[in-house]
């Protein structure tokens, strides 16, 4: 069972490069030569570690969302 | 609302790199005034202090005479503290060279200051949940009842009154002692700790070591309580999460306890005395009605506050260090493996390249977040705390006595000295 794809952005004003994120989901998200994250691609798989990114992010720059509804699906904790 | 305006007294705009500043002024007049203030006073306010220009990395050496590369320009900043190439822990490597004449609390290799990549990453993750931007909301109406408690009680005091004592200072600890459920924390002990844990020049490395000493013990003692009897506060947390995960040890463990009850009340403390001697000046009087009359301009204030008014004077190294661990080419210049560098984050905060140059706009978005709180792994884990109760504290001060003043003239603030940060000691206001 392959859960549907999700899609990954990065707000690339807010993101500090901390690299939480590539850490945490390296599969997801990477950081760019630029200090920024963004993701390896533009939808992905689900996963605890993608949420766990999103959740972790130090400024929010993260969000997963259903690709046609656009609803948010990390972070909402 | 022009940032500098006042500050022309105290010479020109840019300072060459790795010059010291000036600080004293009028000395004489000071020490006759506060005999019981040891150092050399009055000292330039913190929104006045000379910057470096932003320009190249540019060579100069630390007060040890170990090289450093000091990086001002925005880009490079940000750049070289997201960049992977260069780390905090290589610093206190056995081949480091001399940083610092004494050290202090931030010269810990069990910190998380002093760590990097997975190592780093397992200790942040232990806290980082709770810090995040939507997590520390969930404590504003909280925060907002203990700012109006003092604010009110303040008011009620009479004019004049020490604005430190009656808010700067009490308000970031009852904060974290409510995050860490530290009620009952004696506030002088703490304050004593803490200046010694963040000492540059204001005590021997003896006495820093012993009071860092005791405040381990504390901290320790606190990690095992909260383990044995477990609540819903943040040690408690951070302890279980550091159980789980494994691999944190004890020190780490206790550096961090200690790491943040300092961090959660120096640095917000020094920002908010700060802020009010830029603000509380007849030039700024309608910015502070403003700020007291719309919390969102306080929201706007904090951030161009917090960009352009620096935490201390930088007289222990020109800016955050880091050490290259491979050959990393930066704003053009490569640095090399071992090298040491400075990322000066508070002439990266005035570069033209990013800010509009001359008199700042309180009022005006940022547009590129500042670097005040840094960038990468180590971006300050209090900073959406510390912007909280800052713009909490400025809105309601200024709601309840929109005609706050200094009572006293700047140059004759005492201030706390020798340490990493310097703020007011006392600021006497009027209304």
């Amino acid at each position: 069972m392959s859960a549907a794809p999700v899609a990954v952005t990065v707000d690339q004003a807010r993101c500090i490069g901390s690299g939480l994120c590539a850490r945490t989901a390296p599969d997801a998200l990477t950081l760019a030569p630029n200090g920024r994250a963004t993701p390896v691609h533009p939808t992905t798989a689900p996963s605890d570690d993608l949420t766990e990114a999103a959740e972790m992010c130090p400024v929010e720059a993260i969000a997963v969302r259903n690709p046609t509804t656009g609803e948010l699906l990390a972070p909402v904790w | 609302m022009l940032l500098r305006g006042r500050c022309a007294a105290y010479g020109r705009v840019w300072l060459p790199v790795g010059s010291p500043q000036s600080l004293a002024r009028r000395t004489e007049l000071t020490a006759a005034a506060h005999p019981e203030a040891s150092e050399a006073q009055p000292l330039v306010p913190l929104h006045c202090l000379l910057r470096a220009e932003p320009g190249p990395p540019r060579l100069a050496a630390l007060p040890t005479g170990t090289p450093v590369w000091v990086l001002t320009r925005h880009a490079d900043v940000r750049q070289a503290l997201a960049h992977p190439g260069f780390g905090r822990a290589t610093l206190y490597a056995p081949d480091a060279p001399p940083l610092t004449l004494t050290p202090n609390i931030l010269d810990d290799p069990a910190s998380m200051l002093n760590s990097d990549g997975p190592d780093h990453q397992l200790i942040r993750r232990t806290v980082q949940r709770a810090f995040t931007p939507r997590a520390i909301e969930r404590w504003r109406p909280w925060v907002d009842g203990v700012v109006r408690e003092l604010v009110d009680d303040l008011a009620a005091s009479g004019s004049p009154a020490d604005v430190v004592a009656a808010l700067t200072k009490p308000l970031p600890v009852r904060v974290i002692s409510r995050l860490m459920e530290l009620e009952g924390l004696d506030i002088d002990r703490l304050g004593h700790w803490s200046d010694h844990a963040l000492s540059t020049t204001a005590y021997t490395a003896e006495e820093i070591g012993t009071a860092i000493g005791e405040f381990s013990e504390f901290g320790y003692q606190l990690v095992l309580a909260r383990r044995k009897n477990p609540g819903e506060d943040l040690v408690s947390s951070l302890v279980q999460a550091a159980d789980q995960t494994g691999g944190v040890t004890e020190a780490q463990l206790t550096s961090l306890t200690i790491g943040l009850v300092i961090a959660g009340h120096e640095t917000t403390m020094t920002s908010f005395g700060n802020a009010l001697v830029y603000l509380l000046d007849a030039e700024h009087a309608d910015a502070w009605r403003r700020i007291g009359e719309d919390l969102s301009a306080a929201t706007a204030a904090t951030e161009q506050i917090l960009r352009t008014v620096p935490l201390g004077d930088r007289t222990s190294a020109p800016g955050q260090l880091r050490r290259a661990v491979t050959d990393v080419e930066i704003g053009g210049v490569l640095i090399p493996e071992g090298a040491i560098i400075a990322c000066d984050s508070t002439s990266a905060n005035l570069d033209p390249e990013v800010y509009p140059p001359g008199p700042t706009d309180l009022f005006a978005p940022l547009g590129t977040p500042s670097l005040t709180f840094g960038a990468g792994p180590h971006h300050c884990l209090g900073a959406w705390l510390a912007r909280m109760e800052l713009e909490l504290g400025l809105h309601h001060l200024a709601r309840v006595l929109p005609e706050l003043r200094l009572a006293t003239p700047v140059e004759d603030i005492a201030w706390r000295t020798g340490l990493l940060t310097r703020s007011p000691l006392r600021l006497e206001v009027a209304w």
